[in-house]
C-alpha cells in the first residue's frame, strides 16, 4: 500500500476520533451536571483496565457479545431482524444445562462437545419458533422475537425453582454444579474461558458462511429482494427459518458459554442485555466480522467503565447507557439518507 | 478505529490520576437495589453509616442495584483494587461471586449476608427473621376481623417460606380458624405486580398483609389505601407510609455486628464463621401502630419476649398444608438452618413450587 | 367478602391497562406517520421518572404529571429529529432511545427513590360505591388518567379519522411522497405525530410511578413499551381496538395472580408467561389480517425486506 491510500484512512481514522471525542465530551457535561469529576471518573476506569485482571475481564465481556452479534449480524443479511438475543441466550444455556444433567458421567470429549451442541440447538430452535412465524408471513419477527424474549427467562426460572432445584439450596435456587466435564476451561486463573475460543470460531464461521459460500449469495439475494430471489428459485422460506435459527444457535452458544464457562451452574440473571447491546454491535459494525470484533471489545470497556464508575462516583451503574446512547446517536446522526 | 481512538483518549487521561487520603478501613457493600427503599437494602446502607460515625477513619464504599449476575465480581474486585479490606456481598444471588473472590484475595475479609460454610476469611451472618415472624402473626391473628391473611413473597426461597410459616403458626396460636393466603411476585422488586398482589389479595377477602420482598413501600401503600392493616418487613421506618393501618413490623438492626467485624478486620483478627441471631440481635420489633389495643401489645410482647429466651416454634410435631408430616415430634430447626424451608404450614394457601 | 374472580380480573386489568393503553395510543400515532420507535420503553420510563421526581420534590402530582408528559414529548423529538431530520435507521434509533431512556431514568430517579410522595387523587361516583360487588373492590376508584383512558382513545380515533389533520399523518404513513405531492409537509406532519405520542408515553410512564405504584426504580416498567408496540400491530393501528388489546393483556396479568390468590397449584413462573404467549397466539391467530392493515410507509423498516 501506499501513502495514497493512508490518507483516506487517517482521515476515517480522524473522524472515528471526533465521534469518541464528542460522545465523551456531552457525557462528561452530563456527569459535571450531575456533581460528579469527569477526570477523575475516567482516570478511575483507566487504572482498573490496565491490570492484568482487569483486562481479562474485558475479554470475559466480550464473548457473549461477540455471539450475540453475530446472532443479529447473520439473519440481517436476509433482511431478517433479530431482537430475541436475550431468550435463545437463556435457553441455549436452559438446553445445555439439560445435557449436562442427564449425562453426568460421560467424559470430557464427549460432554463438552454434546452441550455446546445443545446449547447451540437450544438458541436455534426458540428462533425458529418465529422463524416458522415469519416463513408462514404469519407475525412478524421482531415482535414474536421480542415476546419470547420474556417467556425464556420464566422457563429457567421454573426449572430451578422446580425440577432442576439442587438439593440444599432452598435458600437461593439453582441447579446444581455442572459435572467438571462439562464445564468450559479457564485461562491462567483469570476469568477468560473456552467460550471465547467458540466465539471466535463462530465470527470466523459466519463470515465463512457469508462472504465465501454459495448459500451466502443466496442469503444476501433474500435479503436484497426477496421476491426476486424466490423467482430465481432460492427457496426462501427455508432460507428464512435456518438463517433465524442459526443466528439464533449462536446466542444459544452465548448461554451456554455462560453458563458453563462463568457461573458453572443454571441460575437466574444470565443475561444484562447482552442481546439488545449485541444488536447494536452488529448494527455498528455493519454487519462485518472485523466490525464486530472491534464493536465488542469497545462495548466491554465502555460496560466496564460502568461498573468502575459506580464504585467511585456513586452513579448509577445504568448511567453507562447515556454514553452508549450518545455514542449511537452520533453516529446515527452523521449518516445522512437511510443507512443500512 | 473507534476503538483505538476511545482507548488512546482514555489513557491520555489517565495522567490525571488523582491522589486519595488514607483511610484505616475501606469497606465495600454491594446491594442488589437501592438503599432508599425502605427495606432491605436500606438496613444495611443504615447500619454502614452507624459504622462510620462510630469508628473514625472509616470509609465506605457502595453499589447499588447491582444485578445478581457475573457483573458482581467486577464490581468487587474494583471495591478490592481501590483499597477494600471488609467487603458485605448483602444480596442471597451474590454467593458464588463472593466465594470466588473470596478465595481469590486472601488478605481481604468478606461477610455475606446468607448462608453455607464459612472459611477463614469468609463470614457468613443473618438475621433470623423465620421465628421473628411467630409474634407478628400473633398481632395478625389478633387483629383480623375476615380470619384471612395475606403474604406477598418476591420469591419462594427457604428463607421467605420460613418466614411466612412462622406468621402462620403465631396467628393459628391465638387464633384457630385464621388462614394465609401467599401470592409470588417472581421478582424481589417488581413494583407493578407487588402492587396487583397485594389487590389480588384483599379481593379475597384479606385484611391483614405481610410481605416478604426487597421493599415494603408499595405494598404498604396499596394495602392502606384500601383501608386494611399491614406488618411491615425489612425496615422499621416502613411505618410511616401508613398511618391507619400499620400493625407493626420487623427490623434489621446490623449495626451492632458490623461495628464488632469491622474492629475485627482493623485489628487483623478477622475470623470468618456462621452468625444467626434473631429477636433481640440483628432483629427487632417496629413499634406499634395506632389502631393496635394495649392487650395486643402484650400479647405480642409476651410472645417475642419467649422466643428471646429460647421458645422455638419450630419443634415437631408439624404437619403441612397438604396434611403430611414434615417435622417429627422433637425434631426442631435451629436458626442456622432457616434456608432449607421447602413446605407450607398449616393454614397457608399457596403451592411451594 | 371476596370478590369474584372475573371482576377481580376486571379490576386488575383496568388498573394494569391503562399505562399500557396510553402507551398503545402513542405509538399508534407515531406508526400511523410511518415511524416506529423501539425505544418506547425508554419514553415510559423517563416519564415514569420525572414524573415522580417532580413530585416527590414539588409535592403536587399534576405538576408531575405535566413534567412526565413534557418529557415524553421531548423525548420523541428527539427521537424525530433522529428519523425524521438525520433520516436515520429507525430501529437502532430505536434501541438507542431505548437504552437512553434506560440511563436517564436511572439518573434522575435515583436521588428520589423511596420518597413518599402523594399521588394521583382517585375518585369514585357514589351511586357506583353503593353496589354491593363494587365497593369491596378497585373497580371505580380510579385516578383522572384512568378515568380518561377511553375519552382520550376516542379523541386519537377522532383525530386520526375524522380531521384533515389525521388524514395528513396517515397518507404520510401510507407514502411521504404521495403527501408531499399534495401539497402536505410530511416532516412537519410526522413530528407532530412524534410529539403528540410522545406526551402520551410519558403520561402513560407517569401513571406507573405516581397512581398504580407511588414509587420509582429502575427499569420498573418491566417491557411494557414492547408490549405496547405489540399491542398496536394487535389492535391493527386502530385506537379503538388498542383499548380491546391494553385490557386482554391487562386482565392477563392481574389473572395470574389472582389465580395465585385462589390457591392455584400452577407454578407462578408458568402463569407469569401467560400475557405474553397470549399476545403471541392473539397476533398469530389473526396475523394475515394484520399486515394488510399496516400504513405502507412502516413496512420497509418493520416488516423487512417484504
Amino acid at each position: 500500500m501506499s501513502e495514497l491510500a493512508l490518507r483516506p484512512f487517517l482521515r476515517q481514522a480522524l473522524r472515528h476520533a471526533l465521534v469518541a471525542v464528542a460522545a465523551l465530551a456531552m457525557f462528561a457535561a452530563i456527569l459535571l451536571v450531575a456533581g460528579k469529576d469527569p477526570l477523575r471518573a475516567a482516570a478511575d476506569t483507566c487504572r482498573s483496565m490496565t491490570t492484568v485482571y482487569g483486562f481479562s475481564e474485558l475479554l470475559v465481556r466480550m464473548t457473549p457479545l461477540l455471539l450475540t452479534a453475530v446472532a443479529v449480524a447473520l439473519p440481517s443479511r436476509l433482511g431478517l431482524i433479530n431482537v430475541g438475543g436475550e431468550g435463545q441466550l437463556y435457553m441455549g444455556a436452559w438446553l445445555a444445562t439439560a445435557g449436562a444433567l442427564w449425562f453426568p458421567a460421560a467424559p470430557r470429549w464427549v460432554l463438552l462437545p454434546l452441550v455446546a451442541a445443545m446449547g447451540f440447538l437450544g438458541g436455534a430452535l426458540w428462533a425458529a419458533i418465529p422463524g416458522v412465524l415469519r416463513a408462514m408471513k404469519l407475525v412478524n419477527e421482531t415482535i414474536a422475537t421480542l415476546l419470547l424474549n420474556y417467556v425464556a427467562p420464566l422457563i429457567v426460572s421454573y426449572s430451578i425453582f422446580g425440577p432442576w432445584k439442587a438439593p440444599g439450596s432452598s435458600a437461593y435456587p439453582e441447579s446444581p454444579a455442572y459435572p467438571d466435564a462439562a464445564l468450559l476451561p479457564a485461562f491462567f486463573d483469570t476469568r477468560v474461558h473456552g467460550g471465547l475460543l467458540l466465539a471466535l470460531a463462530a465470527l470466523l464461521a459466519y463470515w465463512i458462511l457469508v462472504d465465501k459460500t454459495r448459500w451466502g449469495l443466496q442469503m444476501r439475494a433474500i435479503g436484497g429482494n426477496a421476491e426476486a430471489a424466490q423467482r430465481l428459485g432460492i427457496p426462501v422460506a427455508v432460507f428464512l427459518v435456518a438463517g433465524l435459527a442459526l443466528g439464533g444457535g449462536m446466542a444459544g452458544l452465548a448461554g451456554m458459554g455462560e453458563a458453563m464457562g462463568v457461573h458453572g451452574r443454571l441460575r437466574q440473571g444470565l443475561s444484562p442485555g447482552f442481546g439488545f447491546t449485541g444488536f447494536l454491535i452488529a448494527w455498528l459494525a455493519g454487519g462485518r466480522p472485523l466490525g464486530i470484533l472491534f464493536m465488542a471489545f469497545l462495548f466491554a470497556i465502555i460496560t466496564a467503565a460502568g461498573d468502575t464508575l459506580q464504585i467511585t462516583q456513586g452513579l448509577p451503574f445504568s448511567v453507562v447507557n447515556i454514553l452508549l446512547a450518545m455514542i449511537l446517536f452520533i453516529v446515527l446522526a452523521r449518516r445522512p439518507g437511510g443507512a443500512r | 478505529m473507534k476503538k483505538h481512538s476511545f482507548v488512546a483518549l482514555l489513557l491520555a487521561l489517565a495522567c490525571f490520576a488523582g491522589r486519595a487520603e488514607q483511610p484505616k478501613l475501606v469497606i465495600g457493600a454491594v446491594y442488589v437495589g437501592s438503599v432508599n427503599d425502605y427495606g432491605y437494602n436500606r438496613s444495611f446502607h443504615d447500619a454502614l453509616a452507624q459504622v462510620a460515625r462510630d469508628l473514625p477513619g472509616v470509609k465506605i464504599l457502595e453499589a447499588e442495584n447491582v444485578p445478581e449476575s457475573a457483573t458482581v465480581e467486577g464490581i468487587m474486585e474494583g471495591m478490592i483494587q481501590q483499597g477494600a479490606k471488609l467487603i458485605f456481598p448483602t444480596s442471597f444471588g451474590y454467593a458464588a461471586s463472593a466465594r470466588k473472590m473470596a478465595k481469590r484475595h486472601k488478605d481481604v475479609a468478606f461477610e455475606y449476608a446468607g448462608d453455607g460454610d464459612a472459611s477463614r476469611n469468609f463470614g457468613v451472618f443473618f438475621g433470623s427473621t423465620q421465628i421473628a415472624w411467630y409474634p407478628m402473626g400473633v398481632a395478625a391473628g389478633r387483629m383480623t376481623k375476615t380470619n384471612k391473611l395475606g403474604f406477598v413473597m418476591g420469591m419462594p426461597i427457604g428463607y421467605a417460606l420460613g418466614n411466612v410459616n412462622a406468621f402462620q403458626m403465631g396467628a393459628r396460636s391465638v387464633n384457630k380458624n385464621v388462614q394465609t393466603i401467599v401470592v409470588v411476585t417472581g421478582g424481589w422488586a417488581d413494583k407493578a405486580k407487588e402492587a396487583g398482589a397485594a389487590n389480588a389479595l384483599i379481593d379475597q377477602g384479606c385484611d391483614v398483609v405481610g410481605m416478604h420482598v426487597d421493599s415494603p413501600a408499595t405494598i404498604i401503600q396499596t394495602v392502606e389505601a384500601r383501608g386494611c392493616k399491614s406488618i411491615g418487613f425489612q425496615s422499621t421506618e416502613a411505618r410511616a407510609l401508613a398511618p391507619k393501618g400499620w400493625i407493626t413490623g420487623l427490623g434489621f438492626t446490623w449495626a451492632p455486628f458490623f461495628t464488632q467485624v469491622a474492629k475485627d478486620v482493623m485489628a487483623g483478627k478477622f475470623r470468618g464463621e456462621a452468625v444467626y441471631q434473631g429477636l433481640g440481635g440483628m432483629v427487632a420489633i417496629a413499634p406499634f401502630g395506632p389502631s393496635v389495643s394495649a392487650d395486643v401489645q402484650k400479647q405480642v410482647n409476651d410472645a417475642a419476649q419467649k422466643i428471646i429466651k429460647g421458645f422455638n416454634p419450630f419443634t415437631g410435631p408439624i404437619k403441612d398444608n397438604r396434611g403430611s408430616v414434615v417435622l417429627p415430634p422433637g425434631a426442631s430447626i435451629g436458626n442456622d438452618q432457616m434456608g432449607g424451608f421447602d413446605w407450607y404450614a398449616e393454614g397457608i394457601i399457596g403451592k411451594v413450587k | 367478602m371476596t370478590t369474584p374472580l372475573v371482576l377481580g380480573v376486571l379490576a386488575g386489568a383496568v388498573l394494569s391497562g391503562t399505562s399500557l393503553l396510553y402507551a398503545t395510543l402513542g405509538e399508534t400515532l407515531a406508526e400511523r406517520s410511518g415511524i416506529v420507535n423501539l425505544g418506547l420503553e425508554g419514553v415510559l420510563l423517563m416519564g415514569a421518572s420525572v414524573g415522580f421526581a417532580v413530585t416527590a420534590v414539588t409535592g403536587n402530582p399534576w405538576l408531575g404529571l405535566a413534567a412526565a408528559a413534557l418529557t415524553g414529548g421531548l423525548a420523541n423529538g428527539l427521537f424525530g429529529w433522529l428519523v425524521v431530520t438525520r433520516k436515520a435507521n429507525q430501529l437502532a434509533s430505536g434501541l438507542a432511545m431505548m437504552f437512553f431512556g434506560f440511563g436517564v431514568s436511572a439518573l434522575v430517579g435515583a436521588p428520589h427513590v423511596g420518597a413518599v410522595i402523594t399521588g394521583l387523587p382517585k375518585w369514585r361516583p357514589a351511586w357506583l360505591g353503593a353496589l354491593p360487588w363494587v365497593s369491596a373492590s378497585t373497580l371505580f376508584n380510579y385516578d383522572l388518567l384512568t378515568w380518561l383512558a377511553l375519552p382520550v382513545a376516542l379523541l386519537v380515533w377522532w383525530l386520526l379519522f375524522k380531521t384533515r389533520w389525521g388524514l395528513g399523518v396517515r397518507a404520510v404513513g401510507e407514502s411521504p411522497a404521495a403527501a408531499f405531492a399534495s401539497g402536505r409537509n410530511p416532516a412537519l406532519l410526522q413530528f407532530q405525530a412524534l410529539g403528540l405520542g410522545g406526551m402520551l408515553g410519558g403520561v402513560a410512564g407517569a401513571h406507573l410511578s405516581l397512581s398504580l405504584t407511588l414509587t420509582w426504580a429502575e427499569y420498573m416498567t418491566a417491557g411494557r413499551g414492547f408490549i405496547a408496540i405489540a399491542l398496536v400491530i394487535f389492535s391493527k393501528w386502530n385506537p379503538l381496538r388498542a383499548v380491546v388489546g391494553a385490557l386482554l393483556f391487562g386482565g392477563a396479568e392481574a389473572l395470574q395472580l389472582q389465580l395465585q390468590a385462589r390457591g392455584s397449584l400452577i407454578s407462578p413462573f408458568i402463569l407469569e408467561m401467560m400475557p405474553y404467549l397470549l399476545t403471541l397466539l392473539v397476533l398469530l391467530a389473526w396475523g394475515g389480517s394484520r399486515r394488510l392493515a399496516a400504513p405502507a410507509g412502516l413496512g420497509r423498516t418493520f416488516f423487512g425486506s417484504d
